[in-house]
């Protein structure tokens, strides 16, 4: 093919030009992962046992078969007064948990936090791993290990919901500590104040709005792990979902659902509502 | 301003403070009394404290848990893989379930705003408010028991928090180049292809793996209700009341959670 170039005949290329939006190496990494990932859900579909063929057909009964176990719920179960004992004890582990757990979570973050901590060699790094250790053991099995020191009850529920707020809180606030502006700190730090001195009046005056509505956030959280908690002895309203599940009762189990979901929902729109009174994301 | 001005204003400034820093004392000491009365409700008043003993016997049964029984290790290798496969494809159903529930729940781009945002919204927040022990045993009743079941539970419970921040990312996007590509003259599925989806791609996938972290944490406990992986061996390590056993299961959990952290976190700053 001959083409022309500013008047003169020049020979170009056989094969025309293609755009193509990743050129090598990009295009060789993306296609090998999506090629691993393949490759990763067919060997997992293998090593699971799981006979894909077997369920697919299952799809169109699974809804039928819900329905017809699940439906109409024993509403007149789930507001027995037994069990609304049970749901008030929940909202009390939850509110003890979140506010014990937020109160530690406070003087744990700010060591854990690298730029205003106090002790950087040895206060840091175990701040940080008790954050971390508390938000990778999940809350049931703090649950678990708590009622098996402890015995039932609500002591052992609130204890697991400390540890998981410390968890998790004790990491937002630390993320909150070290976006802080360092103007303030070293302002005060320059006027001679002692480590806490510094705490309380440069960087709570900026975290301060943020805390609080991580704090509700926190809350939130430890009511939904609250509720399922009782599953495992904790206390709670998950003690009579594990007694409606283990006999079958299926109508009451969808009623215990229901007024979980209910709950849940109830407390996040206040959750929300309050952080946004407060002017926090 | 004259010199007794100065004065009064600084006596009331003075008394200001006074008063403010009186109201933040009585707040603190409010905030104490609910503390120990909430502490005594729930603590102490409903605690069996007759079965719980002494301090010597609560150390005593902190002591059943050591030293961590090393003779399960070999059981673990199987379930903690499957574990891991659990989050994973766990993972990859709510990623492609979200998909419909945000194009619902996003309100510059659902399809008709009165009926569709709040079926978006209310899959959303229906996901996320059931808790994934109440969705395994929902799915263990109705697919029975083993791995599939939990990778329809994390399934099922990720899609809401997927769903929601992708949702508001993409309420949030920029909309010069919407408006360019409704200029050149693209349908509503090419505004969302080449407008919307590049600008969230980063945060979606960002958001993916984070949830992939979380899962990985979720997936553990799943097998104490009969959905496969190391939470199987725990229920049955106490089955057995071996204590120790129960240690070397937690430590292994811890292990796999800190992997998939340590990975997410270098992954997701690569990718944003």
């Amino acid at each position: 093919m001959n083409g022309h170039l500013g008047g003169e005949v020049v020979p170009m290329a056989n094969k025309p030009v293609t755009w193509s939006r990743f050129r090598y190496p990009q295009s060789l990494i993306r296609f090998g992962i999506y090629l691993g990932i393949l490759l990763f859900v067919s060997y997992s579909l293998d090593y699971l046992n799981i006979p894909l063929e077997r369920f697919f057909p299952m799809f169109g009964r699974l809804w039928s078969s819900i329905f017809s176990r699940y439906y109409p719920p024993d509403i007149a179960y789930a507001l027995d007064k037994a069990y609304l004992a049970y749901v008030f004890e929940t909202i009390q582990m939850a509110y003890v948990g979140t506010l014990v757990g937020v109160l530690v979570s406070i003087p744990l973050a700010w060591c854990a936090s690298y730029n205003v901590t106090p002790n950087r060699r040895i206060g840091y790094p175990i701040a940080r791993f008790i954050i971390m250790a508390s938000r990778s053991v999940h809350e049931m099995i703090w649950g678990i290990l708590f009622v098996i020191i402890l015995g039932y009850g609500m002591f052992p529920g609130v204890l697991a919901l400390t540890l998981f707020t410390i968890g998790f809180a004790g990491k937002l606030f630390s993320e909150q500590v070290e976006a802080i502006n360092i103007g303030p700190v070293e302002a005060i730090r320059s006027t001679g104040a002692t480590p806490i001195q510094v705490m309380v009046y440069a960087v709570l005056p900026q975290v301060k709005v943020a805390w609080t509505g991580i704090s509700i956030y926190a809350w939130d959280s430890a009511f939904r792990a609250a509720t399922v908690l009782g599953y495992f002895g904790a206390g709670g309203m998950g003690w009579y979902l594990k007694l409606t599940v283990e006999t079958l009762d299926n109508l009451r189990v969808s009623a215990i659902v229901l007024s979980i979901i209910t709950l849940v929902i109830v407390s996040e729109v206040l959750s929300a509502w309050a952080r946004k009174k407060i002017g926090a994301k | 301003m004259n010199q007794s001005g100065i004065e009064s204003k600084l006596e009331r400034v003075i008394a200001q403070r006074k008063r403010s820093k009186t109201i933040r004392y009585a707040f603190y000491i409010i905030l104490l009394i609910l503390v120990l009365y909430s502490i005594r409700i729930t603590v102490i008043e409903d605690t069996d404290w007759a079965r719980i003993g002494g301090v010597g016997t609560v150390a005593r049964a902190l002591g059943r848990f050591l030293p961590p029984d090393l003779s399960v290790v070999k059981y673990l290798w199987g379930p903690t893989v499957e574990t891991f496969m659990i989050a994973s494809l766990g993972t990859m159903i709510a990623i492609i379930l979200s998909l419909p529930v945000i194009w619902l729940g996003a309100h510059n781009i659902t399809p008709f705003f009165p009926v569709t945002y709040p079926i978006g919204r209310a899959l959303m927040t229906l996901s996320r408010s059931v808790n994934e022990i109440v969705w395994a045993l929902i799915f263990v009743a109705v697919v029975g028991l083993g791995a599939f079941p939990g990778i329809l539970a994390i399934g099922m419970r990720s899609v809401g928090f997927v769903a929601k921040t992708t949702a508001e990312a993409i309420e949030d996007v920029s909309t010069r180049p919407i408006e360019a590509i409704k200029a050149v003259g693209g349908n509503r599925l090419q505004v969302i292809r080449y407008a919307i989806i590049p600008q969230i791609l980063p945060i979606f996938i960002s958001i993916a793996i984070f949830q992939w972290d979380i899962n990985i944490r979720r997936a553990t406990i799943l097998g104490l209700v009969g959905a496969g992986g190391l939470g199987l061996t725990m229920a049955r390590q106490m089955l057995m009341y071996n204590y120790e056993g129960v240690t070397t299961v937690i430590l292994t959990m811890l292990v796999l959670v800190g992997i998939g952290e340590v990975v997410s976190y270098y992954v997701r700053r690569a990718v944003i």
